[in-house]
């Protein structure tokens, strides 16, 4: 029904282009909802104008749009007035001067009706009096100029408004910004019924999740004018496969109510020719710097615009087995366990204390060796310790800091160890990297600090050594074995704090154990539940705290008073 | 409706506040009617004698303390007695009244003229933004409305009147002319009238070019304008309907504007044509500091001004549903 083809919008103001919408592809069915969720500035609104041909004169448009086989960009402005409204109309973004401000509700609802429809003046204005109440408001109102409305009236109105000609496609345009929650929800529940019951087409621009996700069935992720992510709602809401989405995803508050929110980085560096995501990506790579990604499908319904086809999956592991014989009695610690961790998350792994939590974590680090079972990362097999013995690998970070660190190292020998074992670069430069990674666990750096001996310091202070010692490597993915359970509370909520702030700006992936839920609720993406050595449960960490589908998982949730 | 009493209620307090200040003003300028009264325009030439002067000073009451000149003044004042001018030797109010006329056509007809337009060539501008058209009229229009007018009216009168004779150099009518008909008259009066008309139309023209010209492109760029744009309606209607009605917002305070300085805007021009209006009679008045005159005509510019500034508010109020 309408096709978009290789669009592209510049801005040329002040001898400055902007891009602001580049090369943009998509296919709207009849009657289909199409989500577009983009920071600001990511050219969401340029694409609803240029769709509806009213983009200011200083907007350079290239690509074709059509609507039914009509290329409307080849039409003229004549000729596209005939379409405007009456086959395509748009809701845009509520403000105080999108409605003239000197005209009556009455007026500029009417005169999109009398411009297209044949009708009387006694029936367009039976016509406006029944759109307003379709939207579900008094028929008085159409007296009303729009500063005698409410925020969440006026945004009804201009639903009406749209509505007018009975369109066969709406864009709607952040049709909630800017109004209170019960206002949301109404104009949420009533953009649903009205597609319900027309069945237009919808194109639904927002920044807003819970927008998106209740009024749309397909959506595409935008950035900086680009569609760097595009498939059915559910799916992606679920299973981002793009970092950019995820990060969207980590920052919405509706989504993640429990969660800690963390933003996505801002940019240090400018996006070249390459992927317009490359200065904030997680997962970068240096072709990604001059190689832009083309949006490719990596499933069914599933196009992703990325260099490395989405979020790499950085450890699998499957059919792990691990039996100790304990007195001649055999004890399962690990039964068939599968676990999957992608670039740039955080895993929680949950049970009590002795579901095998431990002995799978070790396994995966290679300090145990299982009956069976198959570990990958990033695609390649792997056996023992060869994954922690390499820059980019994988860390541990252990419980107990006061066992785990040599007491009588200085904090420079203990946080240089592991480069001082692999003989990696010359000691100058193995000290510059320790204060580094002891600045970023927020530690001294002083000559002072570095040779003072480990005995000296405190829990929390050793433990953020042991961190400064696991992140000399820069692992892409690090295991975290109930590293707060020693620490009273409020070093523990400050370790925790500057882990995940490490996570989000180093991004890398992190295995976190523990038995404590309300924890994991904070701060875990993913979540794996053990039971008896096996994994019981596990998904997405909203879905499974809420809607927990084994009797097990259920019974913990409960018992933590977490439902 | 309460709130136009309290409108009318602030007029009031304001006027009072102007004939105030208006009584004041005179009496604390330099100089002495008398002085001049026994002079021939700048040539010193004393005819009257001390005791004559104290005597003309008690004969209008100039000799009494200012308070109790105050409350006379405010006496006559309410009764609508501007008093008697002493140069003129006439009746203030019917010196004034002679004179109103000729300001006020002059500066409605300008008004007609440059508004008519400045306002078209304005919207044009505006809709041809950056184009040729819009740069040629732009440059031309602030040359125009920065010269003074009096320095446009001398070149008008420099070649179109004196150089080429095609207009009379002054006055608003031919003195001593015996008129065939009432036609004749009016004939003669425009033919006066052409050129000061003319001058200060150029001045308006400009102001009204880049008044409309500024608040056109303001509302082009509103969001309600691409909203127009979307519903596909005939260019016209987004125009008229959409645009004008509210660009026409400053240019109505503007008009007002233009109209209460009536009076007292064309001094210069009225005196570079040597045209029998207000602004020449002021002129004249503070010349010889005659001041029952100059009271006289301040108090009439005044109320002109605060008269226009409620229609103004008026008329806007119709415009503009958002004001109350």
């Amino acid at each position: 029904m309408l096709t978009v083809e290789n669009l592209s919008v510049t801005y040329y103001q002040h001898n400055l282009k902007v891009h602001a919408v580049k090369e943009i592809s998509f296919v709207l069915e009849p009657g289909q909802t199409l989500g577009i969720i983009g920071e600001s500035g990511s050219g969401k609104t340029t694409l609803g104008l240029a769709i509806m041909g009213i983009l200011n004169p200083n907007a350079k448009v290239n690509g074709k749009i059509s609507y039914n086989g009509v290329n409307l960009r080849e039409l003229s402005s004549k000729q596209l007035n005939k379409y405007r409204w009456k086959h395509i109309a748009m809701v845009f973004q509520n403000g105080l001067e999108t409605l003239n401000p000197l005209l009556t509700v009455k007026e500029q609802i009417m005169e999109c009706v009398t411009r297209h429809l044949d009708l009387s003046i006694k029936e367009a204005n039976k016509r406006v009096i029944h759109l307003l109440e379709q939207v579900g408001l008094e028929p008085f109102v159409s007296d009303y100029f729009p500063h005698q409305l409410s925020g969440g009236m006026r945004q009804k109105v201009l639903i009406a408004m749209a509505l007018a000609c009975e369109p066969k496609i709406l864009i709607v345009d952040e049709p909630t910004s800017s109004l209170d929650a019960i206002s949301k929800a109404e104009i949420v529940r009533l953009l649903a019924k009205v597609q319900r019951e027309k069945r237009f087409s919808m194109i639904v621009i927002s920044h807003d999740f819970s927008v998106i996700s209740s009024l749309t069935s397909k959506m595409c992720v935008m950035y900086r004018g680009s569609i760097l992510e595009e498939g059915l709602t559910r799916d992606i809401l679920n299973n981002p496969m793009h970092t950019y989405t995820r990060g969207l995803i980590n920052s919405s508050p509706s989504i993640n109510p429990f969660q800690d929110l963390w933003g996505i980085p801002a940019a240090n560096s400018k996006a070249g020719d390459g992927c317009p995501f490359y200065p904030r990506c997680s997962q970068r790579l240096d072709v990604c710097k001059d190689k832009k990604p083309k949006l490719e499908y990596v499933s069914l319904e599933r196009r992703v615009a990325c260099n490395q086809g989405g979020i790499v999956t950085l450890l699998e592991a499957s059919g792990i087995y691990k039996t100790f014989i304990f007195k001649g009695r055999s004890i399962v610690a690990c039964n068939n366990c599968h676990i999957t961790v992608r670039a740039g998350e955080i895993v929680a792994l949950i049970g009590q204390s002795g579901s095998g939590k431990t002995t799978l974590a070790s396994i995966l680090s290679g300090y145990l060796k299982p009956d069976k079972g198959i570990i990958k990362f990033l695609g390649q097999k792997v056996s023992s310790h060869e994954l922690t013995c390499r820059p980019k690998g994988l860390q541990m970070i252990f419980q107990d800091p006061f066992s785990s660190i040599n007491e009588g190292f200085t904090v420079l020998q203990a946080v240089t160890e592991p480069l001082d074992i692999l003989k990696l670069y010359s000691p100058q430069e193995r000290k510059e990297k320790a204060k580094k990674a002891l600045f970023a666990v927020e530690l001294p750096v002083d000559e002072n600090f570095l040779q003072r001996r480990c005995f000296t310091l405190s829990g929390g202070q050793r433990q953020r050594v042991s961190i400064a010692r696991s992140l000399i490597l820069e692992p892409r993915l690090l295991i975290a074995d109930e590293i707060s359970s020693m620490l009273d509370p409020s070093t523990q909520a400050n370790i925790l704090r500057l882990l995940k702030g490490l996570q989000n700006s180093f991004g890398f992936a992190m295995i976190y154990i523990t038995h404590d839920l309300n924890l994991a609720r904070k701060i875990a993406d993913k979540l794996y539940i053990m039971h008896q050595g096996e994994i019981i449960e596990q998904g997405p960490a909203g879905e499974v705290f809420k809607n927990p589908s084994s009797e097990y998982a259920k019974q913990l949730i409960n018992s933590a008073d977490l439902l | 409706m309460s709130m136009v009493y309290r409108k009318i209620l602030k007029l009031l307090m304001t006027f009072f506040v102007i004939i105030t200040l208006n009584f004041c003003l005179p009496r604390l300028m330099p100089g002495d009617p008398f002085y001049f009264l026994s002079s021939e325009q700048g040539e010193i030439t004393i005819s009257y004698s001390d005791e004559e002067i104290q005597r003309q000073r008690a004969y209008y009451g100039l000799d009494k303390p200012i308070m109790v000149q105050y409350g006379g003044y405010l006496k006559s004042m309410a009764k609508g007695d501007l008093g008697y001018s002493i140069y003129f030797n006439n009746d203030v109010w019917t010196i004034i009244k002679n004179r109103i006329p000729w300001s006020i056509s002059l500066v409605f007809l300008s008004m007609i003229i440059g508004g008519f337009f400045g306002i078209i060539l304005g919207c044009l501008s505006a809709w041809q933004r950056n184009g040729l058209l819009d740069k040629i009229l732009y440059s031309t229009m602030v040359f125009v409305s920065e010269i003074p007018p009096f320095l446009i009216g001398i070149l008008f009168l420099f070649y179109l009147a004196a150089h080429w004779g095609l207009f009379p150099l002054s006055g608003g009518m031919t003195p001593f002319a015996d008129y065939a008909s009432w036609t004749d008259r009016i004939f003669d009066i425009a033919y006066h009238g052409i050129l000061p008309v003319i001058t200060l139309g150029v001045v308006q023209m400009g102001d009204f070019f880049l008044i409309s010209r500024s608040s056109m492109i303001a509302v082009m760029n509103k969001d309600y304008m691409t909203t127009a744009r979307a519903k596909g309606i005939t260019t016209g209607r987004i125009l008229l309907r959409h645009a004008l009605t509210n660009a026409a917002l400053p240019i109505i305070t503007r008009i007002f504007n233009g109209l209460g300085q009536a009076v007292g805007g064309t001094v210069l021009v009225e005196n570079v044509f040597n045209y029998p209006g207000l602004g020449l009679l002021m002129r004249q008045a503070v010349l010889v500091r005659d001041y029952p005159l100059i009271q006289g005509i301040f108090l009439t510019i005044t109320l002109f001004v605060l008269i226009m500034n409620f229609m103004a508010d008026i008329v806007y109020k119709k415009f503009d549903p958002r004001i109350v």
